[in-house]
């Protein structure tokens, strides 16, 4: 997949200044990809995670040092504050695969959707570390404060729940 | 490999949730939020008509003139009843706008809820040093910044 579009790093040593215009157009810049990494670890908190981890992002944004390195600072506070937030709406189910959708099913997202929900927060911060963002366990794990091992077993179950969805 | 990211759930934020986002990220504002029992059109066409409902809604606003635009971003120009001027920049889009001078902030953003309208305002300095004293001006600069909203209302009745 394409990574984000680049932020000009002028627009983030503007917003770093305190114009207010430049961090609404940064907010606007990074909403996309924040909404991205939130969605499928809070689900239906998707919405208020990404608020608050945009408010994490820009009240610290006097943090990041490097501009250019924007998208990767922003995604680690993404995914902590994802978690958080999912963790405590408490709708955290981290139950077997009791019945998973019918393989071929057309309504493919809506699975997607079901399978997620099935995993925890933090499984869910793996998937979407690993495989949508394509970082390795090593870094997911720094990322997510848990040992490389335990990325891996938290992978290891992730995507066996999404095979038994959808093998035959 | 699970190769299904473009069915993967996307969060999506409207104006009022990225406003909530400016105005807790910005030291010293005032913010605050109504559901309008009026549609979202009928809002915002009000609300984003500048040079007329500025003044209406801001009374220590004498009129505000839009004096550069190109596309979503416009210079304006604002008097007050006291003779003081100041620039603002502005970005004015449907349910979003925010703008800033010198020293001061400004913003409101409005998204359909249900049969009405959720309508955010925002307002506050900008000056350096807000931040150690941000807990202290947030409820009062909060209940300043729902009166534009009860004058808007007013305004959507006359209209």
């Amino acid at each position: 997949m394409t990574g984000p579009p680049p932020i000009d790093p002028a627009l983030v040593r503007a917003a770093q200044r305190g114009d207010r215009i430049a961090v609404a157009d940064l907010m606007d810049a990074l909403t996309p990809y924040v909404g991205r990494v939130c969605g499928p670890i809070a689900l239906q908190d998707g919405p208020d995670a990404a608020q608050e981890a945009l408010i994490a992002i820009l009240k610290n944004l006097g943090g990041l040092r490097e501009p250019g390195a924007i998208y990767g600072w922003a995604r680690a506070i993404a995914v902590r504050e994802a978690v958080r937030v999912a963790r405590q709406a408490a709708r955290a189910v981290p139950a077997e695969l009791a019945d998973v959708p019918a393989p071929g099913d057309p309504q493919l997202a809506a699975d997607v959707r079901d399978v997620l929900a099935r995993l925890t927060p933090e499984h869910r911060a793996v998937l979407v570390l690993r495989d949508l963002e394509g970082m390795d366990e090593q870094a997911a794990g720094a990322l997510l404060n848990v040992p490389a091992a335990t990325v891996r077993s938290r992978l290891f179950r992730a995507r066996r729940s999404f095979r038994k969805a959808w093998s035959p | 490999m699970v190769a299904v990211s473009q069915d993967w759930p996307v969060a999506e934020l409207d104006p009022v949730r990225r406003m909530r986002v400016v105005a807790a990220s910005t030291p010293g504002v005032g913010y605050a939020e109504k559901l309008i029992p009026a549609p979202f059109d009928a809002v915002w066409d009000t609300a984003s008509d500048l040079e007329r409902e500025l003044p209406r809604l801001l009374t220590d606003v004498r009129s505000f003139e839009i004096t550069s635009a190109r596309g979503e971003r416009m210079t304006a120009r604002a008097r007050g009843w006291l003779g003081q001027r100041a620039r603002f920049d502005v970005v004015l889009r449907p349910g979003w706008c925010v703008m800033q001078s010198r020293f001061l902030i400004g913003g409101m953003a409005a998204a359909p809820e249900g049969d009405g309208t959720r309508f955010a305002f925002l307002g506050g300095l900008r000056l350096p040093g807000l931040r150690l004293i941000d807990p202290l001006l947030r409820p009062p600069a909060g209940a300043l910044a729902l009166r534009p909203i009860r004058r808007l209302e007013d305004r959507l009745r006359v209209r």
